[in-house]
């Protein structure tokens, strides 16, 4: 479903060239939840945004779905963003004016969905994370679970072939973390959904399927998550 | 392109709703206070026009100005060419006159003005002089030694006061010498003082036309015959209208007659407007670029996460747009709101020129011209800043 090829990201030039990715290559499939760990400087973060199409790689190849993503236009990709992507940053980065409702709705009424359909699918995905009781809240009357819960109803609410989560838990205390990846895991399990999540908590391993551990822009090792199978079913079945 | 204007208004909806009240309040102000300076000064100025417009035509001219042939002095049997003119339709009023220049001398004070020689019953058809005796009366059609000067001519005993060489404060009944250009000097009696609020009428003398050409020795003879119609405006087609009647006169309009003067007048005023407008459209167009640049660059983040949710970037524009027409819409009706006060204000209490009162014009087009200058600006002003800030690449915004 994913396929990256020797992907490199080099930032600057000559003595002070910063080579950020260095050669990574990699393959994620239909339906699994992968996790992107290592140090701080690893590279993960930008490997995330290369996939977001946050960013472009300096050299190398990436199929998103059979798309090759490298040859897209800057509109191109806004629009591959809005339907095959979901993001969900660190900061749960939702619009402060827009009620938890408005800010779900947006995605989908950007993709062009009558009002009555972006209600709807926005009432269900609220549902999904919990939230079908706060969704005229605006963003400053809800703690960071709730608003990252927003922001992950958000990122879902197109129904995305692979949703993205840099850090998703950075600022969320125990509890609050738990709850997300929770979350996340039953996204996964029940929706099917892709899931690629950066993190560097070591107790988040027991989420993921497959865990691919970065250092230095490179793919350090990949190895299978700790995940109780029999709770999680095959996911990228 | 639908789609996306939804979402742009959608986004720019709620930000007005729920941003920050203070300045979007004080920007719509001060957008409404740029409106009522793009309207307020043209339509005193168009208030002006106006005056000075119906003065000429009241004091003055008359709506037609029929002048001697080329190479003659004065226009030939012209008692034959008022009654010809009077019978036109459309014609309310003819007037012969004479205009000359003299010397009139009272207690040592000596001035120059123009004299009019006017048949007074004619003149009243024709322009409203007489209505507007401060003391004493208007000339009859019989008079021969008496003169009828205006206010500023008749000056003040303080001679501070006057604004022209005056006579030093001659009142109704005193006796003034008279010299014409022919080297007679006769006496007069001022039989009336007139305060027009038209500097000519007011800085000028009048006696009949009889008196005049017994000066002279002339007989059935005009420098001039101002003519009135029934309606002003067409004044270019009565003119081929008394050219098809027969008179072989030259035939001026009022606004031909007056031109120069009138037109400096404007010229001058349309020059400070000029400068007022540009002022103000300048005021708006950086209020609101500061406005929008700072909000956008406050929400640089905010605009990259939306970038990389897939909100299109001229989305993100036009949402700006969308606020900046808002800002432009309210404060538009609110300007409109204070000029209505304004000028009910001024309608109480009218600005005086020294042609009298004047009453600003606002025409529709002057609105139109207004709002329209407004609308570009405030989007321009809309546009460049969401355009520079929605420019910049979705990490670096991100990452603030």
């Amino acid at each position: 479903m994913i396929i990256g090829s020797d992907l490199r990201r080099y930032y600057g030039l000559g003595a002070v060239q910063v080579r950020a990715l260095d050669g990574v290559s990699l393959e994620i499939q239909k339906g699994e939840f992968i996790g992107v760990m290592g140090p701080s400087g690893s590279g993960k973060s930008t490997l995330l945004h290369l996939l977001g199409l946050l960013d472009r790689p300096t050299s190398g190849s990436l199929l998103i779905d059979g798309v090759d993503v490298g040859v897209l236009d800057e509109r191109a990709r806004t629009v591959f963003r809005l339907r095959r992507l979901g993001y969900v940053f660190q900061d749960y980065a939702l619009v402060p004016e827009l009620t938890a409702q408005e800010n779900v709705y947006l995605p989908s009424m950007a993709r062009g969905m009558t009002p009555q359909e972006c209600t709807l699918v926005c009432s269900d995905i609220l549902g999904v994370v919990g939230l079908g009781d706060r969704i005229h809240h605006l963003p400053s009357q809800m703690s960071g679970g709730e608003q990252q819960r927003v922001a992950i109803a958000r990122a879902l609410v197109n129904r995305p072939a692979l949703l993205l989560a840099d850090e998703p838990c950075a600022n969320l205390d125990t509890r609050n973390s738990k709850v997300i990846l929770d979350l996340f895991r039953k996204l996964n399990h029940d929706l099917h959904q892709t899931i690629v999540m950066v993190s560097h908590e070591e107790w988040h391993k027991s989420y993921f399927d497959r865990i691919i551990s970065m250092k230095d822009g490179v793919i350090e090792t990949e190895t299978n998550g700790n995940r109780d199978s029999d709770s999680m079913g095959n996911p990228s079945g | 392109m639908f789609e996306d204007s939804k979402v742009a208004f959608f986004l720019a909806k709620r930000s007005i709703a729920r941003g920050n009240k203070g300045t979007l309040y004080l920007t719509i102000l001060i957008i409404g206070m740029v409106f009522v300076n793009l309207i307020f000064l043209p339509s005193i100025i168009s208030g002006v026009a106006v005056l000075f417009n119906q003065q000429t035509i009241d004091y003055s001219y008359g709506n037609l100005v029929i002048e001697p042939k080329k190479n003659q002095v004065y226009i030939n049997n012209a008692d034959e060419l008022q009654r010809k003119i009077e019978r036109i339709p459309g014609v309310t009023g003819v007037s012969p006159r004479y205009l000359t220049g003299a010397t009139i001398v009272y207690k040592g004070n000596e001035v120059t003005p123009l004299l009019y020689a006017i048949n007074p019953d004619d003149d009243r058809r024709v322009l409203k002089i007489a209505s507007k005796v401060a003391s004493g009366e208007y000339l009859g059609d019989g008079d021969t030694d008496q003169i009828v000067i205006g206010f500023r001519l008749a000056g003040n005993d303080d001679e501070k006061l006057d604004v022209i060489p005056s006579l030093g404060g001659v009142d109704v009944g005193k006796v003034v010498d008279v010299t014409f250009n022919n080297g007679v000097t006769r006496q007069y009696r001022i039989k009336g003082i007139i305060n027009s609020d038209s500097y000519d009428v007011d800085s000028n003398a009048f006696i009949t036309k009889n008196e005049y050409e017994s000066v002279f020795g002339l007989e059935d003879k005009a420098n001039q015959m101002l003519v009135r119609t029934q309606e002003t405006g067409n004044e270019d087609m009565m003119r081929n209208t008394l050219m098809a009647f027969g008179v072989q006169e030259k035939i001026w309009t009022w606004e031909e007659k007056s031109a120069n003067f009138l037109n400096q007048i404007i010229g001058s005023f349309n020059i400070i407007n000029f400068i007022g407008t540009i002022v103000s459209l300048v005021i708006a167009i950086v209020v609101i670029f500061i406005v929008i640049f700072i909000n956008t660059v406050y929400r640089r983040k905010q605009i990259g996460i939306l970038k990389a949710i897939g909100i299109d970037r001229s989305v993100i524009i036009k949402s700006y747009l969308f606020q900046a027409l808002f800002i432009f819409a309210i404060g538009t009706i609110i300007g409109c709101g204070f000029l209505v006060l304004i000028l009910q204000l001024l309608a109480a209490n009218p600005i005086v020129f020294p042609g009298g009162p004047v009453a600003p014009v606002v025409d529709a087009m002057l609105i139109l011209r207004s709002t329209m200058s407004l609308l570009a600006v405030s989007l321009i002003a809309g546009y460049i800043p969401a355009w520079i800030t929605t420019r910049e690449d979705i990490l670096t915004a991100i990452r603030g």
